[in-house]
């Protein structure tokens, strides 16, 4: 047990000092920042959809409006930026809330209808009529708070408690309840799991990391529009990384996240066409050969996989 | 053990494979003697939706770049000599997202002396705060958002069109003098659209009329089927629909369509893709129908007294690339034109004194006045109104409004 907790604090220690170290290397911080979202969102795809089998496709709506609560916050109510930024988380866990009915569906009902609701969130948002709100398609301006370095290393602290409550699902009877679930719903009913409850609150828990991600996006970007924190690549990215590297880890997305995410800028700016080529042909051979991601090699080969 | 052993090679390999990934460092370089090249970095959406107007911009910047290096390069004041100009260009896919991290890697990894945004305020909003935050001066081609110039900027030069808001002056005053007082106003729910929507609603009540219908749209609206059934309903005297290129041809292609027809109708985008838009929604429906004119339709040919004249411009750039330009090639190649006299006046390479270089610019160029404020926003370019009319076997641009720069008169 004992051991079991060092190695998840040295997890975390090692994921905080790469990149509180990573800008000593490289200086494009934007990148490594983005990354940071990348890893932390898929973690939150991983609570969800690794841990439930719920496949969030409209996991985007979360980030926005945690980006949006946070901003608004900023700068309608002149609140610090971090305590906006929990701001934010929260409004996304009250979305989560309002929306968790939608655990009621399941399968590719659930993702569609998920992906629905960000949308309707995203014209909200960026309704007109909601200038004085929420600066409609006006897009939000937080200049007078932008501090890209402050930023980067509270994302790196969001980034690890993300990890933190991953590893902590991972070994808690919750997360093996969740797992029961994921597999057969009924039974885990009858071993008196409360599946409705624990369900919801992982979809929170899921909903809350987004908010708190998309809350530092914001602060970082300080100028976007609307589109770009509803974007739905942001989705499709965060899935693809966990399916990638394999739901139900924790090193699963986080390796997908960042071999993937690394590629994207290695070629997929300078050669976009042979990037999407590879890209679809690793998602084909991925779900052909290896449908439980990168880390199904290792638990093959009897590894454990953290 | 062994199992403890094994996370902390997996975690070692990860930490590791994030150096990687993020790719090498680049050695900083001093500029105590004269750079081998000015570098200028960009970025340009080769896919998705602002594609066919980033591109042309980029191909304008391209073209400016290799007529001044067959001449030896750029005159540099800072050196008193001509240095080459190299381009490093990256492709943001249309994200703003990815743009973001691109415009960094411009900065901090390529070290880019000069930096210049894409196409439109969405993906140059991005680059706005991280000019900033880097100190440098941020060359804006087409980035017209208003609310990117403010005081505490002083690294952005606006070097196109001027900010969005202003674009309508003309048109406002032009619908007033005609004496329209039933007029329909569809836009885009964007920046770029509802801020003249804005603009023109405000100076249309101040002269008495209140739009008979004022809708917003989403900009990914493709269809204005049910909308322009709706606005022949309030029988408006006129209509002026305000999008994005693709707004505008799903708009006429479904005006077409309808067997509707309003005596005065205003798109934004003929004027500035004209050949993109009459290939799309031919040039029947263009006929008599209003717009912006910009270069090429607005000809400067006399007056210009820095670069080429339209016509030189048009002969020069059809033979390097084989079609004729376009505004969006035009504004790529102005920008290069304010670059090169900012470098020709400015005291060094050090960004705020290429700002206080180009702040003091004024000159005539084929895209018009130029003039900055102190803001940074393009204050000596405006737009008037214009009619595409019928002529011979094909189509002209006639200015019809104001009446100092007037071509033509409207045909009603």
């Amino acid at each position: 047990m004992l051991r079991r907790r060092w190695v998840d604090a040295l997890v975390v220690v090692v994921v905080v000092l790469a990149f509180v170290l990573a800008p000593q290397a490289y200086s494009n911080e934007t990148l490594l920042f983005q990354m940071m979202v990348y890893i932390a969102l898929s973690q939150g795809v991983n609570i969800l959809y690794g841990f439930t089998g719920y496949l969030p496709f409209g996991y985007v709506g979360f980030f926005g409006i945690g980006a949006y609560g946070a901003s608004l916050l900023m700068l309608h109510l002149n609140w610090p930026p971090i305590l906006a930024l929990l701001g934010g988380g929260a409004i996304a866990v009250l979305l989560g809330l309002l929306l968790s009915p939608l655990l009621r569906l399941s399968g590719a009902y659930f993702a569609i209808a998920s992906l629905a609701a960000s949308q309707a969130v995203y014209l909200i948002v960026s309704n007109p009529a909601l200038q004085n709100v929420t600066y409609g398609p006006y897009g939000i301006q937080l200049v007078s708070q932008f501090n890209p370095t402050l930023s980067y290393y509270v994302m790196v602290v969001i980034l690890a408690l993300t990890v933190a409550v991953v590893l902590y699902i991972r070994r808690s009877r919750f997360g093996t309840a969740l797992q029961a679930m994921r597999d057969d719903p009924v039974s885990a009913a009858m071993a008196g799991v409360p599946v409705v409850r624990q369900r919801t609150f992982a979809w929170m828990i899921s909903a809350a990391i987004a908010g708190l991600v998309g809350g530092a996006f914001a602060w970082q970007t300080s100028v976007f529009y609307p589109d770009a924190v509803f974007s739905l690549s942001i989705s499709i990215f965060a899935i693809v990384f966990t399916l990638f590297g394999g739901a139900g880890t924790l090193l699963g997305p986080l390796f997908g996240s960042v071999v993937l995410y690394g590629m994207y800028n290695t070629i997929g700016i300078s050669d976009p066409q042979y990037f999407q080529l590879i890209y679809g042909l690793l998602i084909i051979l991925l779900v052909l050969f290896l449908p439980d991601g990168a880390a199904s090699l290792l638990k093959r080969r009897g590894s454990h996989v953290l | 053990m062994k199992q403890l052993r094994r996370y902390l090679f997996g975690l070692a390999g990860v930490a590791a494979l994030l150096i990687a990934g993020c790719g090498s460092t680049t050695s900083t370089t001093t500029t105590s003697t004269a750079p081998k090249d000015i570098t200028i970095g960009t970025l340009y959406a080769g896919s998705g939706s602002y594609a066919t107007s980033s591109l042309p911009e980029l191909a304008g910047l391209k073209f400016w770049m290799n007529q001044v290096n067959k001449d030896g390069g750029v005159f540099v004041k800072a050196y008193n000599k001509k240095i080459p100009v190299k381009l490093v260009d990256y492709n943001d896919q249309s994200d703003p997202n990815t743009a973001q991290t691109l415009y960094t890697q411009l900065i901090t990894q390529n070290k880019v002396n000069i930096l210049v945004s894409d196409f439109g305020s969405v993906l140059t909003s991005v680059a706005v705060p991280i000019a900033q935050e880097h100190k440098m001066v941020l060359f804006d081609p087409t980035g017209t958002g208003a609310s990117f110039f403010t005081p505490t900027n002083p690294y952005i030069v606006l070097t196109g069109l001027p900010t969005s808001a202003v674009w309508p002056d003309n048109l406002a005053k032009y619908l007033l003098a005609q004496n329209y007082k039933n007029i329909a106003i569809v836009y885009a729910e964007n920046d770029f659209d509802q801020s003249q929507d804005q603009t023109l609603t405000t100076q249309l009540k101040a002269g008495g009329v209140t739009p008979v219908y004022n809708q917003g749209v989403p900009t990914t609206t493709s269809n204005y089927d049910v909308i322009i059934h709706n606005i022949a309903a309030t029988n408006p005297d006129a209509v002026l629909e305000l999008g994005y290129p693709n707004n505008d041809i799903a708009f006429l292609q479904n005006l077409a369509a309808s067997g509707q027809h309003f005596g005065f109708l205003f798109t934004i985008f003929p004027g500035q893709l004209f050949s993109l838009l009459e290939q799309n929604v031919g040039a029947k429906t263009l006929t008599d129908t209003y717009t912006y004119p910009t270069p090429p339709l607005l000809a400067y040919n006399s007056g210009v007294n820095y670069g080429m004249t339209i016509s030189q411009f048009t002969q020069a750039f059809q033979s390097a690339n084989g079609s004729a330009p376009n505004f969006l090639d035009i504004a790529g190649y102005n920008t290069g034109l304010a670059i090169q006299k900012t470098l020709e006046t400015a005291k060094s390479l050090s960004q705020l004194d290429l700002r206080a270089a180009a702040g003091k610019i004024h000159m005539f160029t084929l895209d018009g006045d130029f003039t900055i404020n102190s803001e940074g926003a393009q204050m000596g370019e405006t737009l008037p109104v214009g009619q595409i009319q019928a002529s011979g076997s094909g189509l002209k641009t006639v200015i019809i409004y104001p009446t100092s720069v007037a071509t033509g008169s409207a045909v009603h």
